[in-house]
């Protein structure tokens, strides 16, 4: 039977191969892992559909696909060898219809790649191991197990440092109350944690693989992109104002407070909808505008990390609907809970700062994107009302809305002109009637 | 150096602390002229008299209750229950007045007190005559708790306990009585708190209390012999202080740890053991703690029911060798 790239959510085309578990004429047994397979943001072990033997392995681990591709053959008992046809990596759909493809209800376990260095070692590792392993920057991938199922030991990793001769920091595996560990080591052995590196005070912390791609993803974005930053002033007293109303109802209906974004989601999508080069993508020397909004919504993983899920077709969505689906993202982020469906491209991103009563921050736009939006603290703030009747001081919930964008896409009137209908949305509109 | 069994070994802790203090009196049901239902104070009635060695009726809470006025008032009363399940009848006594009199007169009156019990299954006695509840007795704030696995060691935790200025629970263990084993010649004064590392061994730490000590050295023998797997045994000794620094250094050493318990599972020792290490002691561990137990039941009298329920080498092998394989 042949093992084919599973599609990993409707949006995604190709995958990477990360690891086998079995070598070529391991016996495996159906539901048993056989492959890890890597999108851009998801990790993903994937079981054997058939009992049988690992007769040939087609893509080797390291490799990037597209979906529906021969990765392997798993021979049954019964199955006769078929010839060997010199059987490259195909792309061919026919024989994607003929093998068996995995389905997304097969492939269990997604999860981020937060947990992909703990993972594609396949075995789970102790309390001890985890430790040593993060004090000594190593990664269980390259240290043989010796316990059950090939789980890599406390004595394992001790004798792979002696013969490493890692520098060992003095006494780690000591009798000693143990420092709070970091998390799992990284599984790419390139980040150094050689902790010689340290000096007194300091201790080495290695970057998770979210961290990692992001940072590579940033300094390309940064190096790469004429960054403008634009910021306008809004007054939220009609927000503010709307979830007064209808906040307790909401949080006994949801279970949840009703928050700013998805006000500011909303009205993002309008706007972006009169200022569609905004909601754009570059490529080479031209510009492709939408007219669906992807919104992507950045989510801080306990200070471990950013994620950006995306709410797909935003522009169509309720304010309810919105507010539902980043409560959803959220708590799926931060629970390792979403598909690589809730990771596909977004078309324009919101990264909200907000909650921490920041007042400005700048975004980095994230190629092909070309906009980004920071939605700020929102503070009560003494402004000075215009009337026929002369001018007042009152006291207005203000916040401050900044976009970073692309120059070579648009230019700085363009944005402006998005920034002040986003800016009269959210000052002017009856909010209040948009919620039940 | 002497070879006694682990009841006369009792009796000469006991011998030995009534000849040193003239205040420590005994008392208990069938301790003097019977010499103990499980012959554990043979020869003190004789050699003390009837004024210190105290027959008494049937009533644990007449015990108890003089043993409290008798230590209020100056002496140093060691008090017998017969098996450790009447405890069910004494402990307003024990744990509401005895345990807790020096904390509410601020200090002004100590208990110095010693009960000593037989605890433990193996003599086919059902389920009200067998049980094991040290960790009854370790739930209750203001008691001292040890359970000695040999004769020296009971003999010396013996005079540890009549000399502690609090109350101390001694729990004997009926099927070790008969068990005999080197006692030091002299004066016997062990130390309440401590635990002792009775065999080392790198792979793994078993701590057992009692009864399971002794099953577990040899299970860690069979253990060493037929799989090559080294246990380091701690024989925990004293519940309440816990040894935490002995187990812990252990555990760190090993990174592995079984308990093995003669109580029943629920609220056994080993849980407080084991949640212990778990928070103190989670990142040197390289498996998930194990422990072996009783099961949650009321104990059978018949014999092989009863050897079913109680830890054996036999159980403490194959768990240890399979979690550790």
């Amino acid at each position: 039977m042949d093992i084919l790239m599973p599609q990993l959510g409707e949006t995604v085309a190709e995958g990477t191969v990360t690891n086998w578990y079995k070598q070529v004429g391991d016996s495996v047994r159906a539901d048993e892992a056989l492959f890890d397979v890597e999108t851009d943001k998801v990790s993903t072990e994937v079981p054997s559909p058939v009992s049988g033997v690992l007769a040939e392995v087609l893509v080797p681990a390291g490799q990037t696909v597209k979906v529906g591709t021969r990765l392997a053959v798993v021979r049954g008992a019964n199955e006769q060898a078929a010839p060997a046809g010199g059987a490259a990596p195909s792309h061919a759909p026919a024989q994607a219809a003929a093998g068996v493809h995995a389905p997304a209800s097969q492939v269990r376990s997604l999860r981020l790649e937060a947990d992909v260095a703990a993972r594609s070692e396949k075995r789970k590792l102790s309390p001890v191991v985890r430790r040593l392993l993060a004090q000594h920057g190593l990664s269980a991938a390259g240290i043989q197990g010796s316990g059950r199922d090939g789980r890599v030991m406390r004595d394992d990793v001790l004798a792979h440092i002696g013969r490493a001769g890692s520098t060992q920091p003095a006494a780690a595996a000591a009798a000693s109350p143990s420092p709070a560990p970091l998390p799992a080591a990284p599984a790419v052995a390139q980040a150094t944690t050689d902790s010689s590196m340290c000096g007194a005070g300091e201790r080495v912390v290695p970057l998770n693989s979210i961290r990692r791609r992001s940072a590579a993803a940033m300094a390309r974005a940064w190096q790469s992109v004429p960054h403008v930053l634009q910021a306008i002033e809004a007054d939220y007293s009609r927000i503010e104002s709307a979830r007064r109303s209808k906040g307790p109802a909401w949080q006994a209906r949801e279970g949840y407070e009703l928050t700013y974004l998805p006000f500011l989601a909303w009205a993002t999508c309008q706007a972006l909808l009169r200022y569609e080069q905004l909601n754009a993508r570059i490529d080479g020397d031209r510009l492709i505008v939408s007219r669906r909004v992807h919104l992507g919504i950045a989510v801080d993983l306990a200070h471990d990390g950013l994620v950006v899920p995306v709410i797909r077709d935003a522009q169509d969505r309720t304010l309810s609907a919105l507010g539902r689906e980043i409560r959803r993202l959220a708590v799926g982020a931060r629970g390792n809970k979403l598909t690589p469906d809730d990771f596909s491209q977004p078309s324009y991103t919101i990264s909200n700062s907000g909650v921490f009563g920041t007042l400005i921050t700048a975004p980095i736009v994230n190629p092909p994107q070309v906009a980004i939006l920071s939605t700020d603290g929102v503070a009560k703030r003494a402004v000075v009302v215009a009337s026929d009747d002369g001018d007042s001081l009152a006291i207005r919930p203000v916040g401050v809305l900044a976009q970073s964008f692309d120059h070579r896409a648009v230019d700085g009137a363009y944005s402006a002109a998005f920034l002040k209908e986003l800016k009269r949305l959210i000052e002017t509109r009856a909010w209040s009637d948009d919620l039940p | 150096m002497a070879e006694l069994t682990y009841r006369d070994a009792v009796a000469a802790g006991i011998a030995q602390e009534m000849e040193r203090d003239e205040r420590v009196v005994l008392l208990g049901e069938d301790i003097g002229a019977a010499g103990g239902v499980f012959k554990a104070t043979v020869g003190l009635f004789e050699r003390f008299g009837p004024r210190r060695v105290r027959d008494t009726p049937i009533s644990e809470q007449a015990i108890i209750g003089a043993a409290m006025g008798a230590a209020m008032t100056g002496l140093r009363p060691i008090a017998e229950i017969m098996f450790s399940d009447f405890f069910g009848v004494c402990w307003d006594m024990i744990a509401n007045e005895i345990a807790k009199t020096r904390y509410m007169t601020n200090g002004q009156v100590a208990l110095p007190l010693v009960i000593r019990t037989a605890n433990g299954a193996g003599s086919r006695f059902g389920a009200q005559h067998s049980q094991s509840v040290e960790n009854w007795a370790m739930a209750v704030p203001g008691l001292k708790v040890v359970a000695p696995s040999s004769p020296a060691d009971v003999k010396g935790l013996i005079a540890a306990a009549v000399r502690d200025p609090d109350p101390v629970i001694v729990f004997e263990h009926k099927s070790l009585y008969s068990v005999k084993g080197e006692v030091p010649d002299g004066e016997a004064l062990d130390a309440l708190g401590a635990a002792k590392v009775l065999r080392t061994g790198k792979d793994c730490t078993i701590a057992a209390l009692a009864l399971m000590v002794p099953r577990a050295m040899e299970a860690a023998e069979r253990l060493q012999a037929e799989h090559g797997i080294e246990c380091e045994v701690i024989d925990v000794r004293s519940l309440v202080p816990l040894d935490t620094r002995t187990i812990m250094g252990s555990v760190v050493k090993t990174a592995r740890l079984f308990t093995v318990e003669e109580n029943p599972r629920l609220c056994g020792w080993g849980a407080e053991v084991a949640s212990l290490v778990a928070e103190e002691c989670f990142w040197d561990l390289d498996a998930p703690i194990v422990r072996i137990t009783t099961p949650h039941v009321p104990l059978p009298a018949a014999d092989s029911l009863e050897d079913a329920t109680i830890p054996s080498v036999e159980r403490i092998v194959d768990t240890v060798q399979r979690a550790m394989g």
